[in-house]
């Protein structure tokens, strides 16, 4: 067993991070309540307390103490999902986040710690070789590093729907949607089509950046920031409607925090957009959907936003359904495990998660668990036993007898 | 920081018993396993680092673990949820700490017999999730709650904020398995029966082992209590303008006989002006609004809606203003999760700093509550004349007996400690101030700890004192079940157990 | 107005409620920023992350209400009661 005592010689990666984290370290350090720890999803499966938002917080006190350095818990930090339950349910957030200005982000610490580690050399090796593939391809391998996700492809999930590009509305389609599950883009396009919203396609669409800068890739994640707000910027957007919660997290934080205040781009979540135009009487739900569902609460939406009420509204909405609902503060420790890199580095822990989530649902009684995020339904989909996954965008279609012929 | 025991060898045997995932010799494991929520010396966290850190997942190899430590003369220290406010968790002598939380299965629901078997690394809101499909609740409410684990409630022998009502965690819990230091696996209850909840059959064994702060063994299975559902809350706080005024009304509400109240809190005049910087409920209280105290009830709708009636007449009779609904559901509500918050910490030229919490637990009889009241207030302020890393924020005096919420309370002061600035100057002080909190306890015929347990430094010094002839019996028990002093070594001041021992 | 605006997330200038205490937004309690300007330095805090953590916090409460009972009973129900009973 060796000592503990670290002699850093010029780690100014670690002074620096330590110093800016300091306060909010000591503050979850301090208290050392763990209201946090029955909500997290990977808590729940691994009952290690290394993975816990205590510890991630703890670290940076340690690192300061020289007991600790990064290499030691590199690792450590890729287990988390950036859901963002901790981080809400911690008291320093709930109860006077709000009255002092100043609240738990381990969400933020975590990308932090992780961007440390990258920094000093250290590399999680699946997030690697995703972040260098995407980097080649300008979009993430989501079928897998042997089949191209190339610009040549990336308006494939459009074919035969006769999008135009550019203009002031920008329709922006995640890689996993845009390659992988194509029935949500799609239906997306055909919904804004039928309610008569305008709108186009990017020029020149890379990956939002999002999980690069969630693991650690500052400034890959950066350069693809700068590269879709130039292209935004080049055909005249004034608006972008987005429809995966990942990127909605991308553009309403990330962005903002790129670019300051000349970042003016209106941003509009799609199913906020699709409850207002359900409202309005713009987009008639005129077949019924003979489904008993239940409804997943996407984090990035629920807990990171605040955004639980429109997709119920819109589920609501549609005729022939049976929605059994499970309520959005119960679903603060719910998660598909799909988020923060995790299926990627610990593809075991993330269908553990998943496991969970279907069997959650299942004991419900229904035949179709509803999610509000692309990502969370294919790990949902791997496990999901005897129910069907579906988008929400997907059962809305449907509805309006948008739906691609079989 | 480490002793040189574990050795590879021993690193080896653990693997074999309990399996290579879940051994964890690394640095962060072992760190991350040093504090619990009490405040911390940080400059001296490494010596709280234990060698090695177990995840075991059955109590066979819970008892394996231990039987090793005894033939190596390992300490161990047991870690359920680590939230404990005494430093129970805490490695004096580094060690193996043998961590719990993956035992977090339910392992039957009786509804007939009305008992729930559970692991102890379950959390009790967690645990009523699972049985409120059954109309079931086990009603064991800490300001924990949320958090931690029915192992860690067994070592403290916790406090229920709705003790008055349903009892404690010792009234809770019916039986349990637990190994015992020198590695026996054993059931202990009231008598043998493991459902059984009262009985004359031997000595009171379970009882021994409530609140040994994981000196005595390490608890593996728990069966506990059922309670209906509630069909009804009530919760109403009441605003006095004195202090004494709203303690004679605390002792009027809490001796109303009442069959469906669950507890009565009294805030001092100091917590209010806590309360006042930042709680948004009391924020625009008017300034004659010098003492709260809030009330609770839960049962059938039919106990709690008259009970509720008379407990409010009583409070206006005894001089209380009802500060409303709003307030008081909402105030209550908050009341399950209630460690404090950092920013709540103040310098005194009203800097906000991020404090840890000391949460001092005594026992004290409802008429000696006015005069503890200005003692303690007294030593926080003669500490931070010295220090200004501590900050009072204020008192509560909660019902403290089970059933029976009239006759002692546990009694709070917070103390908030800038952590960041301790050192070895203020540590030292805050330990003897520690000691003189403890002091005026005894001195007005209480007990150092309703609830946490008396562990902490400072306060332990007095825990002979405090038992009298019972400290030599408590000694006796720990030396003949712990021959080796394997479990938890140095808690307590039970060293003192084995002096005259050869090492 | 469903889309989010960089610049509708700034916060509104604070009035005085006490000397320790301002407000921005009705119904919300701040602490004064003075008090936060040598040890512990406020955060960016954008409008919808104030908005997020006051409703989140009066769902949880409604949520540990309903947790632990089926019903609450009202005390100012049970106050305006006797009121009209002693009427009579």
């Amino acid at each position: 067993m060796s000592s503990t005592e670290r002699t850093d010689g010029d780690d100014d990666g670690t002074a620096g991070f330590v110093a800016q984290w300091r306060n909010g370290a000591y503050n979850c350090f301090s208290s050392g309540h763990k209201f946090c720890r029955e909500v997290c999803p990977v808590m729940q499966v691994t009952r290690n307390e290394v993975h816990t938002p205590t510890a991630f917080h703890a670290n940076v006190v340690a690192m300061e103490k020289g007991l600790l350095d990064i290499a030691d818990v590199a690792r450590d930090y890729v287990h988390c999902t950036g859901c963002g339950a901790c981080e809400l349910r911690c008291p320093n957030t709930l109860f006077t986040g709000d009255f002092y200005r100043f609240r738990t982000r381990t969400v933020q610490l975590v990308k932090a710690a992780r961007a440390l580690a990258v920094d000093q050399g250290i590399h999680q090796p699946g997030w690697q070789r995703w972040v260098e593939e995407t980097d080649r391809q300008r979009s993430e391998p989501v079928l897998g590093g042997e089949v191209p996700v190339s610009q040549d492809h990336v308006r494939d999930w459009a074919a035969g729907l006769d999008l135009p590009v550019g203009g002031e509305t920008i329709l922006f389609c995640d890689c996993e949607g845009a390659f992988h599950r194509t029935s949500v883009p799609r239906a997306a396009a055909k919904i804004l089509k039928a309610a008569g919203v305008e709108f186009g396609l990017m020029r020149e669409q890379w990956c939002c950046g999002g999980p690069a800068a969630e693991m650690g890739y500052v400034e890959r994640a950066r350069e693809f920031a700068r590269h879709n707000v130039d292209d935004w910027r080049a055909v005249g957007a004034k608006r972008i409607i987005v429809f995966d919660p990942h990127d909605y997290i991308s553009f309403t934080e990330d962005y903002p925090s790129y670019f300051g205040d000349a970042y003016d781009f209106e941003i509009v979540l799609f199913v906020e957009l699709l409850a207002e135009l359900i409202r309005d009487g713009r987009l008639p739900l005129t077949n019924p959907v003979e489904r008993t569902v239940t409804y997943h609460d996407a984090c990035r939406l629920n807990k990171r936003k605040g955004i639980h009420a429109a997709p119920r509204e819109v589920l609501r909405a549609i005729p022939g359904l049976t929605f059994k609902d499970v309520d959005h503060v119960t679903q603060w420790s719910y998660c598909s495990g799909a988020g923060g890199g995790l299926p990627i580095e610990r593809p075991d822990l993330t269908a553990e998660i998943s496991r969970r989530r279907v069997a959650k649902a299942a004991a419900l009684d229904v035949d179709t668990l509803v999610s509000a995020c692309v990502w969370s339904e294919r790990p949902l989909t791997e496990q999901r036993g005897q129910l069907e996954i579906m988008d929400l965008l997907e059962i809305v279609a449907l509805s309006a007898g948008l739906e691609d012929a079989a | 920081m480490t002793s040189t025991l574990v050795t590879d060898p021993v690193i080896d045997e653990l693997v074999a018993i309990c399996g290579p995932d879940n051994v964890f010799a690394d640095r962060s494991s072992r760190v991350n396993r040093a504090r619990v929520p009490a405040p911390f010396p940080v400059h001296r966290w490494a010596e709280h680092v234990p060698d090695v850190v177990v995840l075991p997942t059955t109590a066979e190899q819970v008892s394996e673990v231990v039987k090793l430590a005894n033939r190596h003369r390992i300490p161990v220290v047991p870690r359920a949820g680590g939230t404990g406010l005494t430093d129970g968790a805490v490695p004096l002598r580094h060690g193996i700490v043998v961590d719990v939380k993956l035992m977090n299965k339910v392992l039957e629901i009786d509804l007939d017999d009305r008992t729930v078997t559970v692991q102890p690394g379950i959390n009790m809101l967690k645990l009523n999730e699972e049985l409120r499909p059954h109309g079931v609740i086990y009603p064991d409410d800490p300001a924990s709650y949320p958090c931690s684990l029915v192992g860690g409630r067994i070592g403290t022998s916790g406090w229920s904020l709705i003790g008055g009502r349903y009892g404690h965690t010792r009234d809770l819990v019916i039986s349990f398995q637990i190994v015992l230091p020198t590695g026996e696996l054993i059931w202990v209850g009231d008598g043998g029966g493991r459902k059984v909840r009262k009985s004359s059959t031997g000595y009171q064994l379970k009882h021994l082992f409530m609140g040994h702060q994981g000196t005595l063994g390490i608890v593996t299975e728990a069966v506990l209590e059922l309670v209906p559902r509630p069909e009804a809350e009530f919760a109403a706080f009441f605003s006095y303008p004195d202090y004494e005024t709203a303690w004679r009304s605390t002792g009027a509400l809490a001796k109303s006989g009442l069959a469906t109240l669950a507890g009565v809190v009294l805030f001092d005049e100091w917590k209010l002006d806590y309360l006042r910087r930042d709680d948004e409920a009391y924020i625009p209280q008017p300034a004659d609004v010098r003492c709260v105290v809030a009330t609770a009830m839960y049962g059938t709708t039919d106990e709690v809606r008259p009970g509720a009636s008379r407990l409010m007449r009583i409070g206006a009779e005894t001089g209380g203003a009802y500060l409303g609904d709003e307030i008081s559901q909402g105030d209550w509500a908050s009341r399950h999760d209630r460690y404090a918050t950092p920013l709540h910490g103040r310098l005194r030229d009203g800097q906000v700093v991020p404090m840890s919490w000391h949460c001092e637990d005594a026992s004290i009889n409802w008429s000696q509550l006015p005069q503890v009241r200005r003692e303690w207030h007294d030593i926080v302020a003669r500490l931070g004349d010295r220090f200004r890393i501590f900050d009072d924020w204020g008192m509560f005096a909660y019902t403290n007996g089970a059933f029976k919420p009239w006759g002692d309370y546990l009694t709070e002061i917070d103390v908030g400690i800038w952590e960041q600035e301790l050192d070895d100057a203020a540590w030292d002080a805050w330990v003897t101030a520690k000691r003189d909190i403890a002091a005026v306890a005894i001195a007005h015929g209480g007990s150092i700890s309703a609830c946490h347990g008396a562990c902490r430094a400072g306060e332990v010094d007095l825990v002979p004192t405090e038992l009298g002839g019972g400290w030599d019996v408590m000694k006796k028990v720990k030396r003949v079940l712990d021959p080796l002093n394997i479990m938890n070594p140095g808690k307590y001041l039970l060293d003192e157990a084995y002096e005259g021992d050869p090492s | 107005m469903i889309g989010f605006r960089l610049s509708a997330q700034r916060p509104p200038e604070p009035r005085r409620v006490n000397d320790v205490v301002v407000q921005r937004f009705d119904h919300v309690y701040e602490v004064d920023p003075a008090l936060m300007s040598e040890h512990v330095r406020q955060h960016d805090f954008p409008a919808w992350d104030t908005r997020r953590i006051v409703d989140s916090r009066w769902e949880h409460l409604a949520w540990m209400h309903a947790h632990w009972a089926d019903s609450v009973v009202s005390g100012e129900e049970l106050l305006s009661l006797r009121a009209s009973t002693t009427d009579e």
